[in-house]
């Protein structure tokens, strides 16, 4: 039987997927029942259909507001013709090709694996393309990110997430489940990679690695590189024949306040996002699983939404979504802190109670060389706390490759100019420690860091470099200086020198200044106890609108 | 006294919610192909920032490409106020037009120089001098 024509997808990063054209009328629009699922507002719920009749596929626009285009010809209905370009509404984000199988040659490109066209200049080209794997799942995560402004329904968005599951993870299929009355688990959304739904007798799947996740209320992974898994668990996924199993429990925080004025978050599990896959090597990174809490995360909200609405209960909503951002946060934030012999660190964070996007990180490099990472992304609310998560997980990526901080922090624009439709953009500071003090730091937009010699003067650390995710034109170039013995360097993010008191005052920059240089005698964590006494003491515990955070760096 | 912490968190929410509402007026003036925004109030996030990018978005429409913002009146901008400066330069100069900014406040300067913005938005004290740079 002869092949079915298909359509080649290339997005905005040149990662490539192809989509079959197997059924009579292929479906094009922004819902999330069509078969071509495209997110961009100029793109109508449906829009286009590809029909096939008398052995001639057709495009036909289904009366779409922008219209669709074959070879940048706006069109009714066409006959397409091997490699005719296909442009739908104003969608510039995925170049969408043509391809009859009838045609020779046409085979060799699907033979062809996903290109990637975001050159980071490195001469490691496999290191290069790991870092940018981890790019481009940042900027799927933006897309879908931005698919929520749009008004879906919640079964659009249940789809969105678990076909976004499979896409970052590679794997083959998806299921979203969740607890029913009886607190039974029961299906609610099945999905492969061709984006299409699942029927019952599709279902086989590791019940035991399932019940672990939903019992127990943790991610079970399995897989060549990460394993958390029981070995009943591990049996059952052997005696199906899969090889990589994820199970993240979807988990529902309730948060309420205690008489003491504290808050509590409580949460239980109302579901699972279940995704695996039969082929080897479809390997998870810490990344892909961080996004795929996220998404999970994601999920969660997007019911309790639908829940909160039906109970028209908005302050509660408000409530609520801050609660989870903030557990979210909190469960994101660097897990140990490692104390290596040439420096002290000490940081704190306190997220406010509308949640920030501020975040952190220390990461460890070759030869005894560190990373120090604090930036925040404007804006608030789960976004930006997510935004926030991603941006930080490329970071990590990317220095892992051990590309360096020019090109780390060129490429971390690029893609966030790319991808964001929004406002939003990110403050970051950024160094590097030598071993030998030498610190090489750029400074795009950030608080400026405060440095205090033991002498008693003080720099602020600046290179004037514009935030990150504004423009696509500027170039980051980094500063150089020696931290010797004694020396501190104060960073920080704006909820430190904007916190207000009931006066409606400001901590202010030259508050900062003067403690920070009355304190270089201390060690790191004293000088980071000092300066949030002092700001505690300042506030009287008013809750403050921005997250509060504090890295203090002192040279051994 | 003690404060009771939810009626301080009730008020804090209610101030969020009322600089959501909190308007900014635009006047537009022409000046040959210039245009000039005299804006005046907080751009701060909520109706401000959304108004001062619809209405780019509207001159943009009528190829009126050369802008000139007049940011005397304004006291205060936050995050979402500099997104939309930002997304405003940049839609301007996607169709090779202009942005620039006339008399800053001390605290808008303040954090368009920590931002980095100055160095790509140009900045005038004086409305001739910046009309007849473009």
């Amino acid at each position: 039987m002869q092949k079915p024509a298909q359509l080649k997808i290339i997005n905005r990063f040149g990662a490539t997927r192809f989509l079959s054209l197997n059924k009579p009328v292929f479906t094009i629009g922004r819902k999330a029942d069509n078969d071509l699922q495209l997110l961009s507002d100029t793109i109508s719920r449906q829009h286009a259909e590809i029909v096939y009749e008398n052995e001639v596929y057709y495009l036909v626009d289904i009366g779409s507001k922008r219209g669709s285009f074959v070879n940048d010809q706006r069109i009714e209905r066409i006959a397409l013709q091997h490699q005719d370009r296909l442009r739908i509404g104003g969608d510039e984000d995925q170049q969408i090709v043509f391809l009859d199988n009838t045609v020779e040659n046409a085979s060799a490109i699907f033979d062809s694996s996903p290109q990637l066209t975001l050159t980071l200049s490195s001469d490691d080209r496999l290191r290069a393309a790991s870092a940018n794997e981890e790019l481009q799942k940042l900027a799927r995560f933006i897309e879908v990110n931005q698919a929520f402004k749009f008004s879906l329904t919640p079964d659009d968005v249940l789809c969105l997430i678990i076909d976004a599951a499979i896409e970052i993870t590679n794997a083959e299929r998806g299921f979203l489940m969740l607890r029913n009355e009886n607190g039974d688990l029961e299906f609610k959304v099945a999905r492969d990679r061709e984006r299409n739904w699942l029927l019952g007798n599709d279902f086989s799947m590791s019940r035991s690695v399932v019940e672990e996740a939903f019992k127990q209320n943790r991610s079970v992974i399995i897989n060549d590189t990460l394993e958390s898994a029981s070995h009943l668990a591990r049996e059952s996924v052997r005696s199906l024949d899969l090889r990589s199993i994820a199970c993240i429990p979807l988990r529902r925080f309730q948060m309420s306040e205690n008489m003491d004025a504290t808050t509590v978050l409580k949460r239980d599990v109302i579901g699972v996002l279940y995704i695996d896959s039969h082929v080897i090597g479809g390997t998870l990174t810490e990344t892909s699983l961080r996004l795929l809490e996220s998404l999970a995360f994601e999920a969660t909200k997007s019911l309790e939404n639908v829940r909160l609405m039906h109970e028209e209960q908005e302050k509660k909503n408000l409530e609520q979504e801050l609660g989870m951002a903030r557990a979210v946060q909190v469960a994101l934030s660097p897990t140990a802190s490692r104390q290596p012999d040439h420096f002290e660190i000490a940081s704190q964070s306190i997220p406010s109670r509308y949640v920030g996007g501020d975040f952190y990180d220390l990461i460890p490099l070759k030869d005894s060389r560190s990373v120090f990472v604090l930036g925040d992304v404007s804006g608030k609310g789960i976004a930006a706390a997510l935004l926030a998560a991603m941006a930080q997980g490329a970071l990590q990526a990317q220095f892992a490759s051990d590309l360096p901080l020019t090109e780390v922090i060129t490429s971390l624009n690029k893609v966030l100019v790319q991808r964001s439709a929004t406002n939003s953009f990110i403050t970051l500071f950024c160094s590097v420690l030598d071993r030998d003090g030498q610190f090489t730091y750029i400074n795009a937009g950030h608080n400026l860091p405060i440095l205090a010699r033991t002498s008693g003067q003080t720099e602020m650390l600046t290179t004037k470099s514009v935030v990150l995710g504004a423009f696509d034109f500027v170039q980051y170039h980094p500063r150089q200086t020696r931290l010797n013995r004694g020396d501190v360097v104060v960073m920080y993010t704006d909820g430190v020198t904007e916190a207000v008191n009931t006066k409606n005052e400001m901590f202010g920059d030259e508050r900062l200044e003067d403690l920070v240089r009355g304190s270089v005698a201390l060690s790191a964590n004293e000088i980071k106890n000092r300066i949030l006494d002092e700001l505690l003491g300042f506030t009287r515990g008013l809750p403050q609108g921005d997250d509060i955070t504090l890295i203090v760096l002192k040279m051994r | 006294m003690g404060y009771n912490h939810t009626e301080i968190t009730r008020s804090r929410y209610q101030q969020f919610e009322n600089r959501k509402e909190t308007n900014m007026e635009i006047q537009v003036r022409n000046n040959g192909d210039i245009t000039i925004l005299d804006l005046s109030g907080n751009l701060i996030i909520g109706r401000s920032e959304e108004s001062l990018r619809d209405l780019i978005n509207n001159l943009i429409a009528e190829e009126r490409k050369h802008l000139l913002i007049n940011l005397a009146e304004v006291p205060m901008i936050d995050s979402s106020g500099i997104g939309a400066m930002i997304k405003s330069f940049t839609s301007l100069r996607a169709v090779d037009g202009q942005m620039k900014v006339l008399k800053p406040s001390r605290m808008a300067r303040q954090l368009l120089t920590i931002t980095g913005l100055l160095s790509v938005l140009e900045t005038y004290e004086d409305e001739s001098a910046a009309i007849s740079s473009f």
